[in-house]
């Protein structure tokens, strides 16, 4: 079973292949997940497994059962990375590890946000770091919210968009695996360096209009990868 | 079809990354939930942004800082309140329906205002302007960036018109007479940056009155 594989296809063209296996695993886990206690070393045996949804399960373990061992997984990738982030743009260590030590909380107080079919663990925690620093930015802070990701659209998925939710995080790295070096390359500095273009362009020692132009190529690039038919309606 | 009015190519990546200032990213919240459209390429750059930070090589975290975030986890009070009570303008787009509104303030002729009290940053600050068919706003222009979404009616530029939906980000320098073209009354909602300036000797006369 091991060698067999199933096309998911949209319309004529070939979007992803999964092992069967894994396509069994992402309708039949979720149910057991919810009426079998959790097991310790289940967390450390998906660990071995190049899961791209492994990150989304322990989510769910915190939601559904304030599961401690998902988030200490959890907690082990992802705190490094918010770290390596924050001082990337411009904070010090301490300052980042403070950051990624908040923002993890919040990832375990929102937990019963996350939506699978919506966004993917990655994303969705970038997106509440990103909050979480706009929060830290404001300079009179109140205990209201800030627009999220969970806020912008209650509405139910029919099953067909749930197969292209999933596909999403494929896609959009396909893409990006299609811009330029130096494309992905401005880009990741507009998401880590607090987007001042002047200090892009210093880094990278570039004019600013050549920054200035290169992002908006590399945006133009991504669109037409993405979305084709979009595109044109702009 | 009648032309839509989006935000810049940057602004958005700059919402989607996180470092637009927080009234911006009110605006723009609004925004994208009345233009489907946007909202998926900005739920697109966002994930951009996770497969950044998936792919970020690792920052060593101090030998305690698993124990600490274990600890604060146990001490923790539970879920966060996610919900702040609805505010009492149903016609607002869900992002800004949970923020607190000031009451409606006359700032002339046929023009009203309502603060939000979303975070400021700075002088930046989000308002609610409501303004009266055929009405026009008084020659102006800004201390900074302004960046107006229309939540119902329409208005007119000098030279572009705004619908339901529309953005707009006023250039600083731009002497700035907004008309209201729809028969109903145009409320839409404003990041507004610093005073507004008006022009004229009327505007001069009134400036020291009309605080927005």
């Amino acid at each position: 079973m091991t060698g067999l594989r199933v096309a998911v296809m949209f319309g004529s063209r070939l979007i992803q292949t999964f092992p069967l296996s894994v396509l069994v695993f992402m309708h039949a886990e979720p149910l057991s997940f919810a009426s079998t206690p959790y097991r310790s070393n289940r967390v450390k045996a998906l660990d071995s497994l190049p899961d791209p949804l492994l990150h989304d399960r322990l989510i769910e373990q915190i939601a559904l059962r304030r599961d401690r061992e998902a988030f200490a997984a959890l907690f082990a990738y992802f705190a490094p990375r918010l770290k390596a982030w924050l001082i990337k743009s411009g904070a010090t260590p301490g300052a980042a590890e403070d950051f990624a030590q908040d923002a993890m909380l919040t990832v375990w107080r929102k937990a019963d946000l996350f939506d699978s079919s919506k966004a993917r663990a990655a994303t969705w925690i970038f997106t509440i770091a990103r909050n979480r620093r706009l929060d830290m930015l404001r300079r009179d802070a109140r205990p209201l919210p800030t627009p999220e990701i969970e806020l912008a659209g209650d509405d139910v998925r029919r099953p067909d968009e749930l197969l292209s939710m999933s596909q999403d995080a494929d896609r959009v790295r396909d893409a990006l695996a299609r811009l330029s070096a130096d494309h992905v390359e401005v880009l990741r500095l507009a998401f880590f360096m607090d987007n001042s273009h002047s200090e892009i362009a210093k880094h990278l020692g570039l004019p600013l209009g050549t920054v200035k132009s290169r992002i908006r190529n590399a945006m133009t690039k991504l669109r037409l990868i993405l979305a084709p038919s979009e595109d044109a309606a702009r | 079809m009648k032309p839509q009015r989006n935000p810049s190519e940057e602004r958005l990546l700059a919402y989607a990354a996180g470092t637009l200032s927080p009234p911006e990213a009110v605006v723009m919240a609004a925004h994208l939930a009345m233009r489907p459209a946007n909202d998926a390429w900005v739920r697109d750059l966002q994930s951009v942004g996770g497969e950044f930070l998936d792919e970020t090589p690792p920052s060593p975290l101090s030998n305690d800082a698993l124990a600490l975030a274990m600890a604060r986890i146990e001490t923790d009070a539970g879920k966060a309140n996610h919900s702040a009570p609805l505010n009492d303008m149903p016609e607002l787009p869900e992002p800004l329906r949970r923020y607190a509104l000031g009451p409606w303030r006359w700032v002339g002729p046929g023009m009203r205002v309502r603060d939000v009290h979303a975070p400021r940053d700075g002088d930046c600050r989000v308002i609610l302007l409501k303004i009266e068919s055929g009405r026009e706003t008084p020659k102006h222009t800004h201390g900074g960036v302004e960046l107006t979404c229309v939540i119902s009616g329409a208005y007119a530029t000098e030279t572009e018109r705004f619908n339901v939906g529309d953005f707009e980000e006023a250039d600083p320098d731009v002497l700035h007479q907004p008309r209201v073209v729809s028969d109903e009354p145009c409320l839409c909602v404003v990041a507004l940056d610093g005073q507004i300036q008006l022009d004229g000797w009327v505007g001069k006369l009134i400036q020291p009155f009309v605080r927005l």
